[in-house]
């Protein structure tokens, strides 16, 4: 029984996660900010050149990784819950979920990458 | 501080690289005969005695490297930018993404290695587990590049 669930959990962990990540890197949706020059983290996503001269940008760079991560991290979490608690009938669709987001969502982050290489 | 923690990063991604292409090997091209050559007998190994070890290497291999990235963010990555290092950038962007892609991956991974396997997750496992290793190779890869071009320590 419990097996059952962790694996239901897992499946739909996994892919909502790479789905969860490959939307907040698109959306922009960090759930924090880091500044590593000055060592602060600020809620939600900052953009400094909103709020200084884009020349100073390089006097403090941000992160938004882990802001993504976490947000996928979150959102995963609450599927993976659902997921778990869902009649185990439903398995199947979650591992053919965790065969085909994966992938996918990494095809869409090469995808957002694609500005690094006109440069 | 930065370098020590970059070395450990290195040295932990090592022995994640070694276990994922053993157990890779072993799941996709299992050795059929008493094993001969060298290459045989790297994929005669049990897959499965990997799996948690695997899972360890990886969450300790990204949180280094996650701690890695904030000296990185201030210290290397402005000179690859005055450099015009673009590709090298970008291809590490991806490294970013990827990774954070497999450690979500990880428990389904984990699960699909600790279960009797039937015909469907059998092949979610091989799919998994070849997923899991091209993202640690491209990691492998992307990190020596760049520490290549000019990073930590030049
Ligand atoms: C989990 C799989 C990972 C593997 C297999 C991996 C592998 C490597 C390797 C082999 C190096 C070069 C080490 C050296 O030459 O001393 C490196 C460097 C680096 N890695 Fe990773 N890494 C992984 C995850 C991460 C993550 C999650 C991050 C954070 C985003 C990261 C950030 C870095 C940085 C910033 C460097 C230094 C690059 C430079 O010196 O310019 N790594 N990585």
């Amino acid at each position: 029984m419990f097996n059952s669930m962790f694996r239901r959990f897992a499946f739909a962990y996994g892919a909502a996660f790479a789905l969860f990540y490959a939307l907040a890197h698109a959306r922009g949706l960090a759930l924090f900010t880091v500044y590593p020059a000055q060592g602060i983290v600020l809620l939600g996503l900052h953009r400094s050149r909103d709020v200084a001269d884009p020349v100073l940008d390089f006097l403090a760079p941000e992160m938004y990784w882990y802001g993504w991560t976490a947000s996928a991290a979150v959102g995963a979490l609450v599927v993976g819950i659902v997921a778990a608690l869902l009649p185990a009938r439903l398995s199947p669709f979650w591992v053919w979920c965790a065969w085909v987001v994966p992938p996918m969502a990494m095809i869409a982050c090469a995808y957002l990458t694609i500005p690094w290489f006109r440069l | 501080m930065g370098t020590v923690i970059l070395i450990l990063h290195g040295l932990v991604t090592v022995a994640l690289l070694g276990a994922i292409t053993h157990q890779t090997l072993a799941t996709c091209a299992p050795a059929r005969a008493k094993p001969y050559s060298f290459f045989d007998r790297f994929r005669a190994v049990r897959g499965a005695g990997f799996t948690n070890a695997i899972v360890v290497l990886y969450v300790i291999s990204w949180l280094l490297g996650a701690v890695v990235y904030l000296y990185f963010k201030v210290d290397v990555q402005p000179s690859l930018e005055r450099d015009h290092h673009w590709h090298a950038l970008g291809f590490f962007d991806l490294k970013e993404d990827f990774t954070a892609i497999g450690l979500g991956v990880l428990p389904a991974y984990w699960s699909c290695w600790h279960q009797p396997v039937d015909g469907r997750s059998y092949q979610l496992r091989t799919a998994l587990t070849l997923l899991l290793a091209f993202i640690v190779w491209w990691a492998f890869l992307v990190g020596h590049v760049l520490n290549n071009i000019g990073g930590f320590g030049s």
